[in-house]
């Protein structure tokens, strides 16, 4: 209850990796800006603890640098692409579109 | 010469041996071995008669050197430069040309080496030749080290790629698109592309086909079972097989999309029609292979199924008998596109006019029409349409602005391009009290009087001209999204002023085509973009009058403008305003 307006939120992979991000940099996703909507009383913006099942550790991990890659490069002109591996391209765009990213 | 024991000879080789002495104080820089060996003797005071000699003969060949071209080009160049006296220079060409010529033996300034001196035998870090081993790692390392020097890179051509793409987005792109393209770039590696999502999956077949990567094997990969669509932008290097193949594989189907079909023979179609697909809309482009025949028994045992129908680039076949055929059994279809069909004609259009469930139409022409069989389809077909859009009737007059003003009731889309016959006047008439709800899509490009010897064109205007574009704005404006009206040329300055100027607001305008409009000035371009505040894109190709435009962030300015870049202007725009 105490950190549901807390500077920093918790996402969980399905393997049970945890990823602490500030909120600000986790809501690029639209989907966890809405799983985190102080207004909407779900669990996860309670707790700030977003438990994603259907994405592994590995991807997660991308997917929050990708995070952190698009709030340095905000506002910004000529931002080149972030490097992917070329294995997790597949499972990473998956990830990306329930994450509506 | 010797007069009063004077010799001019002595008193340079004394000047040079001083310069030469004084330089060495110096810099104490590493010479050439010759040099070195040189200097040594001239440290020692007692010279024996054959270093004397020696030296008269390298002051003879530098003497020689000073009165060459080569002499005088370097020092041209290197005038200013500490170095650049003239015996300095004059001594590096004696001892550069002293240097080993290929074929000649040679010990490698790194590795010590003896080794056989090439034009390709590098220099190394003291002046000294290298090994062909060393010569490699030098290169090498050079390489490596270039992109480095390069630094960061503008981009401007990126930018001005995505400009041309409306593309004016500010910060990283999403993770879903950059992950797209990065399947893309690795699309001969992936084996399939599992559960990925429809719209995914299009996106994908967008970006394949415009890099041309779509042939039979990436084909495979947008097979799916499960998916009642398919999308393929570029079905050129596909064969009759890879088409039979997609209706195979994805018994589901309901809206087919395949342009550059060139290869989509008879026995695909036949295929379809005995699977029993339930095709609903269905769009194909450049299917030429496909005979007359084979469309009227696909018409005749399919048309009551479909939905949408837009078959483009035809040129050898889909004559006017197979459109008729098509229109008596094609009841229920609601949209139509013919598009660049080199064979409809006439009659065509005549039949066309019998589709009462016509929602959508678009035809663009080749061949020459009869204007009462274009009044006949909206005199028909008006009162239903929701969307029309006429090209290639540069014939048609008045009396079609007249007959879509009386009957067209329920339009959000208006194109009507490339005609030169109708005036001014009846594009007044056509939007002055027009009982049309406000038109969201409006492209009038090109229709304008064309005689090169009278650029001003006839004293009443032909084409949307002044008066046209202000009743448009006045009938259209509240709701329009999508203007164009490009090589217009008879809309006047105080017409686009009136238009733009001070109060009045285009609150949905988004995407503006002005092109060829040389009234168009940086005034004007100002007023355009603050009576549209939702504006992203202006396109504005010759018009030269555009000179410094302040364009502000999250709007792309297209052509146009003298200066390359763009002048963005950061924070809200209205603020700058000050006129």
């Amino acid at each position: 209850m105490t950190t549901s307006s807390s500077e920093y939120v918790t996402l969980v992979s399905g393997d049970g990796f945890e990823f602490i991000l500030p909120r600000s940099t986790a809501c690029v996703s639209g989907t966890i800006r809405r799983m985190l909507e102080p207004t909407s009383n779900f669990s996860e913006a309670i707790t700030g603890r977003c438990v994603l099942e259907n994405i592994s550790g590995i991807v997660l991990e991308k997917v929050c640098e990708y995070f952190c890659y698009n709030e340095k490069n905000k506002d910004q002109v000529n931002v080149p692409d972030m490097d992917i591996p070329p294995e997790l391209c597949l499972e990473l765009i998956m990830a990306a579109d329930y994450l509506n990213t | 010469m010797y007069s009063n024991n004077i010799s001019a000879a002595q008193i340079h080789q004394d000047y040079q041996r001083r310069v030469r002495e004084s330089e060495r104080q110096q810099t104490q820089a590493v010479v050439e071995p010759a040099t070195r060996n040189d200097e040594d003797d001239e440290a020692n005071a007692s010279e024996t008669p054959e270093q004397k000699k020696r030296k008269r003969r390298e002051s003879a060949a530098v003497q020689k050197i000073k009165q060459s071209k080569e002499f005088a080009r370097r020092k041209a160049r290197r005038t200013g430069e500490p170095n650049g006296d003239d015996n300095t220079i004059a001594r590096e060409m004696l001892y550069e040309k002293a240097r080993p010529m290929p074929g000649q033996l040679e010990n490698c300034e790194i590795c010590s080496k003896r080794f056989t001196v090439t034009p390709y035998s590098k220099t190394g870090p003291n002046g000294g030749l290298l090994c062909a081993k060393c010569s490699k790692d030098l290169e090498d390392k050079e390489k490596k080290s270039k992109p480095r020097k390069r630094g960061p890179r503008s981009g401007r051509r990126q930018n001005q790629s995505n400009l041309l793409d409306g593309v004016t987005q500010r910060g990283a792109q999403s993770l879903v698109e950059t992950c797209t393209k990065k399947v893309a770039d690795n699309i001969n590696d992936i084996e399939e592309f599992g559960d990925l999502p429809s719209p995914l999956l299009h996106r994908l077949s967008q970006i394949l086909s415009k890099r041309r990567a779509l042939n039979s094997r990436t084909l495979n990969l947008f097979l799916r079972p499960d998916l009642d669509s398919i999308n393929i932008y570029d079905c050129a290097k596909l064969e009759t097989d890879d088409f039979q193949k997609i209706f195979a594989f994805m018994p589901g189907l309901e809206r087919i999309n395949l342009r550059f079909a060139g290869q989509m023979k008879d026995n695909v179609l036949e295929y379809i029609m005995n699977r029993d697909l339930k095709i609903s809309h269905l769009q194909l482009d450049a299917t030429n292979l496909i005979s007359d025949g084979c469309w009227r028994l696909f018409f005749h045992k399919y048309g009551l199924r479909l939905k949408s129908l837009k078959l483009s680039n035809l040129d050898f076949s889909l004559d006017d008998d197979t459109v008729e055929e098509m229109c008596m059994s094609c009841n229920g279809l609601e949209r139509l596109k013919l598009e660049q069909c080199w064979k409809v004609g006439d009659r065509s259009l005549r039949a066309i006019s019998t589709l009462a469930s016509l929602e959508h139409l678009s035809l663009s022409m080749i061949r020459e029409v009869n204007n009462d069989n274009l009044l006949g389809i909206i005199d028909n077909l008006g009162p239903n349409l929701r969307t029309l859009s006429l090209e290639g009737f540069p014939a048609a007059d008045n009396r079609l602005l007249e007959h879509i003003h009386n009957r067209c009731h329920l339009l959000s889309k208006l194109r009507f391009t490339g005609n030169t016959i109708c005036t001014d006047n009846g594009f007044v008439e056509l939007f002055r009290d027009w009982t049309n709800p406000p038109l969201e899509y409006v492209d009038l490009s090109s229709t304008r009087d064309v005689d090169n010897t009278n650029p001003d064109g006839p004293p009443e205007p032909v084409g949307l001209a002044s008066q046209g574009f202000i009743a448009l704005m006045k009938h259209s404006g509240p709701r329009i999204r999508v203007l164009n009206i490009a090589s217009c040329r008879h809309v006047s300055h105080a017409a686009l002023e009136e238009v733009f100027s001070g109060d009045k607001r285009y609150p949905h305008l988004q995407e503006l085509d002005v092109s060829f409009h040389t009234s168009i000035d940086d005034y004007l371009v100002k007023h355009i973009l603050r009576s549209c505040p939702a504006i992203k894109k202006v396109v504005a190709f010759a018009c030269f009058n555009i000179q410094e435009v302040q364009v502000p962030v999250g709007v792309a300015l297209i052509g146009g403008l003298k200066a390359q870049d763009p002048i963005i202007v950061e924070g809200e725009f209205q603020g700058h305003m000050g006129c």
